[in-house]
């Protein structure tokens, strides 16, 4: 019960066997002040979300719903430990993240044939996967873009670890393979489980990262297109994205989902509305340089789940088409420089500087705040925050209007995660060591997604470099949407070994090191 | 004027009254609790919903 960082034993919160944690933290007056308004912010989103019938029709149906019980607690394990402008950019984030996703389940409800059955409204809907960049969509200003993947998957497992597991063993029930990515095989056991939303004019999927992901889509689009007859186009990138002679394919390809997506949906292209976007893109991009400057000194500001959770929803989901992104990225950047001028951190002991890379545990995205509070290691960025930095092209002139479908091209062939996992090892390996030293970090932790054959493949030339450069490197183990394979536990302990063995040191908590939170959400 | 300062009085209670309600169930985190009760019950229902189970 202490306004200052670092005064409370935060694993002192965890109760064993409970899905849920004690009580809420007391951070001082002023700040718990703040928390409480946020918290009652939330409830007040979720309570106009279950004022509509509707959804809480949605709430009955679809297993996945259940999860949405947990949003105040997914908000708390991401604050935990944080005060001042922390806590601010935290709540800016996750408040914001928590209004989109509910105006995506509102709407994905109102179109959908089995809830809401509204048919002209259905027939402005275009679908896309949970892991695609929308940049396609952005001279699309009157169509509805969305994903049934993000809320049926990608959220619910950040709201409640187990969620993805009832899909994953539906899908492997039928006979699909149980060690390819549980994120594209618990997104095909939705499909196969008929737990998806059914609407929509047409469907866009991408080859987004992997063999994995395509067998995911096949299983989708077999019933989207056989069954429910909503068309699907099938937007394939270019998977060796940094080489030249690839770009004018991928410009054509994207030059072709936009016909696509006018000839099943009736709506022009609007390159007024494209250049508003781009105009966003930049802008955002424009913010997230500036943190990772910022990250680059003593006082790192926008970092850890901060920026992981907020880049990926803010650069591939919302891509410039959500204005209220532009005024969150405002926000944050004001936050950041008010706490750098003062030279503030976020937790009372900054130990080590590391740089994370490779796919995170989507289960324990918080683990992020929990390597700084327990060993007081700062995650000051990771590799699916390191996009693209490319200013895009944002003025409307004739030359301009045929560079964008350059730019959207770029954008989705750089979607996160599949920027590093393909293109060669330059962007995956080589690049790792230039962001250690661009950063000054003294520390590489490498999460090893273990059903990932693409990052599994490069283990012995990350030890080769990292023994090279001097640079400690631990690697820590998961599944990433399978916390029945390496539980949260699990995942921690790979880090107190290191740390107490290796390192030789200490926990700042030592509360936090061993958590009864396996049964937790 | 007296009128006007017991609405005020009144008001002043009730919004008392539902920051130390609220506030409790936020600090003690009973929305939760409440939820984590109901998240069986939920899935027990899920199991009963008859699906078009296929590839």
């Amino acid at each position: 019960m202490a306004k200052e960082i670092g005064a409370d034993r935060l694993g002192d919160f965890y109760k064993e066997g409970s899905l849920v944690r004690k009580r809420r933290e007391w951070r001082g007056l002023v700040d718990t002040m703040y928390d409480y308004s946020k918290w009652l912010g939330i409830m007040l989103t979720l309570g106009k979300f279950v004022a509509k019938p509707r959804n809480v029709k949605a709430m009955f149906r679809y297993r996945w719903m259940s999860n949405y019980l947990a949003v105040p607690m997914m908000v708390d394990r991401h604050t935990q430990g944080l005060r001042g402008e922390y806590l601010r950019i935290c709540h800016t984030e996750q408040d914001l993240v928590i209004k989109d996703v509910a105006n995506l389940l509102d709407s994905l409800f109102r179109g959908d044939r089995r809830i809401g059955n509204d048919k002209k409204f259905s027939d402005k809907v275009v679908l896309v996967d949970e892991n695609e960049m929308t940049a396609v969509m952005m001279g699309f200003p009157d169509l509805k873009v969305l994903s049934r993947e993000t809320p049926s998957t990608y959220v619910s497992v950040l709201l409640n670890q187990y969620a993805a597991c009832h899909y994953i063993d539906v899908a492997q029930e039928y006979g699909l393979a149980g060690d390819v990515c549980p994120m594209p095989e618990a997104e095909a056991g939705v499909s196969i489980d008929d737990d998806a939303p059914i609407l929509g004019a047409c469907a866009i999927q991408c080859n987004t990262t992997c063999d994995g992901s395509l067998l995911g889509n096949g299983v989708i689009s077999q019933r989207l297109e056989h069954e429910d007859n909503i068309p699907v186009f099938q937007l394939a990138a270019p998977l060796r994205h940094r080489e030249d002679d690839v770009q004018e394919y991928a410009a054509q390809e994207i030059r072709n989902a936009i016909a696509f997506v006018e000839k099943h949906t009736g709506h022009k292209w609007n390159w007024e509305a494209y250049f508003e976007c781009a105009k966003r893109v930049n802008y955002a991009t424009k913010c997230r340089q500036e943190w990772l400057e910022m990250n680059r000194t003593p006082y790192p500001q926008v970092f850890g789940s901060n920026l992981a959770l907020y880049t990926e929803t803010n650069y591939m989901a919302i891509c410039g088409r959500v204005p209220a992104f532009e005024k969150a990225d405002k926000t944050i950047t004001k936050l950041a420089r008010a706490a750098y001028a003062k030279k503030k951190m976020a937790a009372k002991e900054y130990r080590h500087r590391a740089i994370v890379w490779g796919v995170q545990s989507h289960y324990y995205m918080d683990f992020l705040v929990w390597l700084l509070n327990c060993w007081g290691i700062v995650p000051l960025t990771d590799m699916l925050s390191m996009v693209s930095t490319k200013e895009i092209a944002e003025v409307d002139t004739p030359e301009n209007r045929e560079q964008a479908y350059y730019d959207m091209a770029w954008l989705t062939e750089n979607m996160i995660m599949r920027n590093r996992t393909h293109g060669g090892y330059k962007v995956l390996l080589d690049e790792l060591w230039e962001f250690v030293e661009m950063f000054n970090a003294d520390m590489v932790i490498l999460w090893e997604h273990m059903s990932c054959k693409a990052l599994d493949g490069m283990h012995g030339l990350f030890e080769e470099k990292a023994r090279e450069k001097g640079i400690p490197l631990v690697w820590v183990s998961h599944d990433l949407f399978d916390p029945r394979i390496i539980s949260r536990q699990g995942v921690r302990d790979q880090i107190n070994s290191f740390m107490r063995t290796v390192m030789q040191e200490e926990p700042i908590d030592p509360s936090l090191e061993v958590l009864p939170d396996e049964k937790s959400w | 004027m007296y009128v006007f300062l017991h609405i005020l009085k009144v008001i002043v209670i009730i919004v008392l009254i539902l920051f130390v309600v609220t506030f409790g169930v936020y600090i003690f985190n009973l929305d939760m609790k409440l939820t984590a009760a109901i998240y069986p019950w939920l899935q027990k229902h899920y199991d009963k919903i008859d699906r078009d189970q296929h590839l």
